[in-house]
Order: C-alpha cells, then structure tokens, then sequence
C-alpha cells in the first residue's frame, strides 16, 4: 500500500507492506533531486555561499553556514574573530528556531485534531527572520557569512533590536507554548510536572500520552550529532550513555536503490539526529527525564524539538551580551582563494540535526562537493533486516495515519534529503 | 459573505524559498480572508496534491515556484501537464520566483530543457506562449512577500500592472536595487576602497555589487522590514535578473579598471567622464570611519 506523504517541503512516498495487521516494513522513496552537487562543480569556491542556502527554503541558512567553515576548513592559517563567530551562532540559532514554530503549529497539530495555527506559526517566525536580517540583511536566503568572517558590521543600536526580537519572541513562547515564565522552564527538570501547566505544547503532549500506539513507536535509541557550537556538544547517546569521541570519517553514505535519498551510518548503524539527539548528548535536564520515561518516542521527539526553542532564546541572549564591538567583523583570509589547492569538511547543527558539507578545491574551483543532510540521517531507507530510523519506528503499528505522525516527528524536509 | 480569491501554488524545481518567503508577509491574517489556497506546499488545503493532478479543480489564480521541465514530476504527473491543465482555467499566471521565471539556479539541474516558464534566461521559450497574456513574472530569489502579495491583490481588484520586456511590474521593477542602499554616497563620490565587515564603502567597485544594474525594490521596501542584503555590507546577487546567478559573485569583473557592468542606462563613456570628476572630490567625511570619535 503506497501512501504520497505531502506538504514536507516536496512529497515521499512510503510503501507500507502489512503482516497480521501490523505494519512490518515501510520501503521510503524520495522522488526527485535537484543535483546541487553537480552545480557546484567547476564553480568558483565562493560562489557556493550563494548557491547552497538555496538548497532549502526553511534551513537554507544552516547550509551558507556549513558551506563557508566547509571553506574555511580548506586554509591552514585562517584567522576568525570572536564576534564573527558569535554573531554567525546567533543567525543559525534564530533560523532552527523559527523552522521549530512552524513544524509545531504546521505540521505536528493537525494530527491531533486541530487545525493548522497558522499566524501563530509566523509571528514568531517573523521576529526571528528580523533577527537574522539585522546581521544577514535579510532571510530567507542571505550569503552574509563569507570566508573570513562575516560581510557586516553592527551597531550599539542593532544588539538593542536583536535583544528585543528575542524577548518578545520569550514572550511568545510564554504566552503560548508553555504558559509559565521562561526562567521556571528551563528550569524545568520534570516532564510530568510541564504536563500540568497549560499551553500549546502540554495540550499536544497530553494528546501524545492519551494515544497508546505511540508508546512503542520507537527506533535504536542511538543519538548522534557531530557539530559543536557554544551551546551544542558533539557526541553520541546510546540508550543514554554519553560519549564524546566521535569521527566524521567513520560517517558513510550510501545508495538506496528506490529512492534518490542516500542513507548515512556512522560505524555501519544507524543512528537518529535531531533536537532529541542534541538534548540527549547536551545532557538537558528536561529531555533526559521525558527520555528515561518515554524512551526515543514521538513525545520525546516533540518536547525536544519545541524545548529547544526556549534553550536556544536564552542562549541567544547570552551570546548577544559577548559580542564584543570593538572586535573586527571580518579578518582577509592569508591566501586569495584562486590560488588555494584544499580540501576541507565542515559539520553544524541545523534545525532538523547534523549537517556535513565537504568540498575539494583546485584553484580555487570546485573539483568536488558533497552534502550530507540531517534528513539522510532519519529518513533514508534501510532493508527489512536493517532498517533506518523512522523506518525502525514505525515498524509495528497497525495503521498508516499514525505512520505519518511518526514519520513527520522527525520532521521531514523532501529537498534538503535529496538536495 | 465575501468571495475568496482561489490560489494554486504549484512547486516545479525548487527549494521551497518562496514559500518560507511568504512566510514573512506581515498581514497574513488579512491576506488569509481575503485568498484561498486550494493547494499550498505547507498551508493546509481542501486538496490534497494527488486531488489537484487527477481532478480539475476550480482556480483563480496559478502561481508557479521553481523552474520547470517536462522530466519534472509532482505526484507522477509531469509539471509541465499540470500547468497546462489550470492555465487554461485561471485568469492569471504568477512565476514566484526567479527559477519559475527564468530557470534560476535550478536551471542548471540536468532535467531535460529546463528553464523558466516564458524565459530561458533572456531568451523567450515558446512552450506556453498562448500564456503570456495572462503571465506576471516575479523574479527574485526569493520574491520579496510584498512583492508577491501585493500582486495578487491587484489581480483580486483587476488592477492592471504595467510590466517590462520581462512581464514583471514596473511598480517594483522599474527601480534598480541601489535605489534607497545606505552606501549611496560613497558609489555617487567614488570611494572605492571597501573592505568587508564595515558600515562604510560600496560593494560596487571590488566586491561585485550588481545593485546598480539589478531591477527589484529591495532597498525600498527593505526585507523582513528591517535591512537588505546591500546595506548589510552583502554585494547584491543580482538574483532578480535572467543572468542569475552569474559566475565570480563577490568580485567586480572590469576592463581596463572599468566595471564590465555598468549602472542601467549608463554608457562607458558617461561613466569615465563622470569617474574623472568624482576623483576630484575628496570628501573627508567619507573616508573616515562613519562613527568619528
């Protein structure tokens, strides 16, 4: 039975194969790509930083922010300022956030009953797309990071905005997700106790725990993710167990016959990426508990994800204090990129999990691109004896609606996996 | 009670940027009683997309995103039956976006013959040229929301919008992207020693500003109405014009010390002229820092 999953930034089709009324495979098959690689190559090396944010419309910024330490990575003796980076973690947080508002109240909601929340969904948005056009001068789709630093430069006055489209943001959030202040959340170390308080995010996540079916809608229980910020930790978490030490090259990726999404395994397993996995290897008081009481579910899933929302406003507000004016903006790299025979690879944390750009460069030309998006990650297809992630998960349920939620819980995006 | 206007939005080959573009329209509440998406890529519709390609559902207004091949398929119907299907139907077609209207980035996909709807780049394609009456083209990547929604407010009022040779509304394309750029000044006295990371200097003369010569409103109506990528300190991309993206975007291609491009309408020998005089000018206030201490 092959159900066209829509409305996932594009379509998959997920063929569902039953066996004594539960499901027990689902092949997963993305349909169409649109070759980024393949652009990119003989393109000259910065001209990727306007190319590549167009690889998605809603994380496009995580890609500009992959592309330039990707290039980056290709110098030996690169000088980068404190404010650069400060102010290249703050759009990147501001741009997971707003794509967080708009899974919750665009996608996650209808499955329960209501209906799309639409200006709730961009409100927020808005404040935080204001946010990054402040440095970016605009979003979606600014090029603002470049190899260096970044193009702008900002003013006493600009932190004052910033601080305010994050507060009002706060309040949103207050207002809305979870209706108690936001110190009292993040301070939050129980996740039945967030379950007595009202708001959008304890009415969806009581729906989550009414439905019994989803309880053992689960997968390996492994968490992976490998970019650093000053907020995210790289590692992994298997059934909870923390470890640090973690190396790209053990990453692999790997053809899918019936689909154009490729799968990824880190040391041959699967594993599961996201806000879920972040918190688990961040080691987020909240997600920890929810996770020791409801394993690597859809509510553990939905929590993480709209929790994140909170840790990443507050951190913003810290980061905004550092930035250090008198710093400069953009340092000229040592080398002019023509001359530069490199290759380099970068790893961030966008809105969906980790995100791999690699590149190889002969004067200053791309001999040689490759992504690797988050949604590879979760959403590739395995085979009956291996399955992938959201495959593992939804392998046991007894009908295709509930599939669809715990596929899109990992929240899908049909371009970025096939890119 | 009043009639809401029927939306189609139909995505070709695209990265979904329009889209999370509209997104940022500010009076979305006021937009959403006065339209109707029978089908959107995000907002929930009364069809679903398997409904729209195997059924012929009422539609006033098509709006197309990405850029179009006949390889290309939505729910196993190719893109280009599809556009066929509801053109003839609607009153007016929007290409959203410069991959819909030229081919954009996405034109270099490797789908067979991909291009805009009416444009490969600059040159006319003929697939639908019984469409061009009832085509506007909103170029840019992404379109600016107020770009896009004001368009379709004038086609709900039956407004007619002057377009140019590209049929794009002359209300936002007649002004180029240097129009309202705060670095004016140092373009008009030619201070060309920009460096990145400062409030000061043009991007024109090193870094590849194609404002001069790129048509959109960017620095009028500003983006999420709060900057744009020129003032920003960020080179214009020129992503509203069939050239994009061209190649080498943050340098300024020049022969002889003379920029390739030139602002619209601007002859070389108007510019040399013109550039002789500006070298006379020594403005200290704008070769200092513009905050003096």
């Amino acid at each position: 039975m092959i159900k066209l999953i829509e409305k996932i930034e594009g379509e998959a089709k997920l063929d569902f194969s039953f066996k004594d009324g539960k499901i027990d495979f689902v092949d997963v098959k993305f349909m169409s790509t649109r070759n980024i690689e393949n652009i990119l190559k003989g393109k000259r090396a910065f001209d990727a930083l306007v190319i590549n944010p167009r690889v998605c419309g809603i994380c496009g910024h995580a890609h500009l922010i992959a592309t330039v330490q990707a290039l980056e990575s290709c110098y030996e003796d690169l000088e980068l300022s404190n404010k650069a980076k400060i102010m290249r973690e703050l759009t990147l947080n501001f741009e997971l956030i707003q794509n967080h508002f708009k899974w919750f109240y665009l996608t996650i909601l209808p499955f329960f009953g209501h209906s799309q929340q639409i200006l709730k969904a961009t409100y927020p948005t808005q404040l935080m797309g204001k946010a990054i056009a402040i440095f970016g001068g605009q979003y979606p789709h600014t090029s603002y990071a470049i190899v260096g630093g970044v193009v702008c430069e900002i003013t006493q006055m600009d932190i004052v905005k910033c601080d305010n489209y994050i507060s009002q943001t706060l309040k949103f959030v207050e207002d809305n997700i979870v209706k108690v202040d936001a110190k009292t959340l993040l301070e939050a170390t129980n996740s039945d106790l967030l379950l007595e308080y009202e708001g959008d995010l304890p009415n969806i996540l009581r729906e989550i725990k009414k439905e019994d079916v989803l309880k053992d809608a689960k997968s390996y229980d492994r968490f992976i993710a490998f970019g650093e910020s000053s907020f995210f930790k790289k590692g992994k978490s298997l059934k909870a167990k923390v470890s640090h030490k973690i190396s790209l090259e053990d990453v692999k990726e790997s053809e899918v016959p019936s689909s154009f999404a490729k799968n990824v395994s880190y040391k041959d397993k699967y594993y599961e990426v996201g806000p879920l996995a972040r918190a688990m290897i961040n080691k987020t008081p909240l997600i920890v508990d929810a996770h020791k009481k409801h394993g690597d579910s859809v509510f553990s899933r939905v929590l993480a994800r709209v929790y994140e929302i909170s840790t990443l406003l507050n951190h913003s507000k810290i980061l905004l204090k550092n930035l250090d004016l008198a710093e400069p903006s953009y340092i000229e790299p040592p080398l002019d990129i023509s001359k530069l025979n490199s290759s380099g690879f970068s790893a961030v944390e966008a809105a969906r999990g980790t995100l791999i750009h690699k590149v190889e460069i002969k004067d200053g030309i791309i001999k040689n691109y490759e992504i690797i998006t988050p949604t590879q990650w979760n959403l590739s297809g395995g085979s009956r004896e291996k399955p992938g992630v959201s495959q593992k998960a939804m392998v046991g349920l007894g009908d295709i609606k509930t599939a669809e939620l715990v596929f899109k819980s990992f929240d899908v995006c049909s371009v970025c996996t096939t890119h | 009670m009043k009639t809401k206007m029927k939306v189609l939005w139909l995505s070709a080959i695209s990265c979904n940027g329009n889209t999370h573009s509209f997104f940022n329209y500010s009076q979305m509440e006021q937009f959403l009683e006065d339209f109707e998406f029978i089908y959107h890529p995000v907002i929930d519709s009364k069809y679903l997309l398997q409904d729209i390609v195997s059924q012929d559902i009422e539609c006033d207004v098509l709006l197309i995103e990405g850029a179009i091949s006949k390889e290309f398929k939505r729910a196993d119907l190719s893109i280009v039956d599809i556009i066929q299907r509801y053109s003839k139907r609607v009153k007016k077609i929007v290409t959203v976006g410069t991959c819909a209207t030229f081919g954009g980035i996405f034109r270099e996909s490797g789908y067979e013959k991909t291009s805009g709807l009416h444009f490969d780049q600059e040159k006319r394609v003929d697939t639908f040229k019984s469409l061009l009456d009832k085509t506007i083209s909103l170029s840019g990547c992404p379109v600016h929301p107020e770009v896009l929604v004001n368009t379709l407010y004038a086609i709900k009022k039956d407004i007619t919008l002057k377009v140019d040779e590209f049929l794009r509304p002359k209300e936002f394309y007649a002004y180029t992207v240097h129009n309202g750029c705060t670095r004016n000044e140092y373009f008009e006295y030619k201070v060309d020693n920009h460096n990145f990371g400062e409030l000061e200097g043009c991007m024109f003369y090193d870094h590849g500003c194609q404002a001069p010569f790129t048509h959109g409103s960017c620095n009028k109506i500003l983006w999420n109405e709060v900057n744009s990528k020129t003032r920003a300190g960020l080179p214009c991309m020129g992503c509203t014009e069939p050239s994009f993206p061209r190649q080498n975007l943050f340098s300024t291609k020049k022969n002889m010390a003379i920029p390739e491009h030139l602002p619209v309408g601007v002859n070389k020998r108007v510019y040399l002229t013109l550039a002789g005089i500006t070298k006379a000018f020594k403005i200290d206030r704008l070769e200092k820092k513009l905050f003096d201490d």
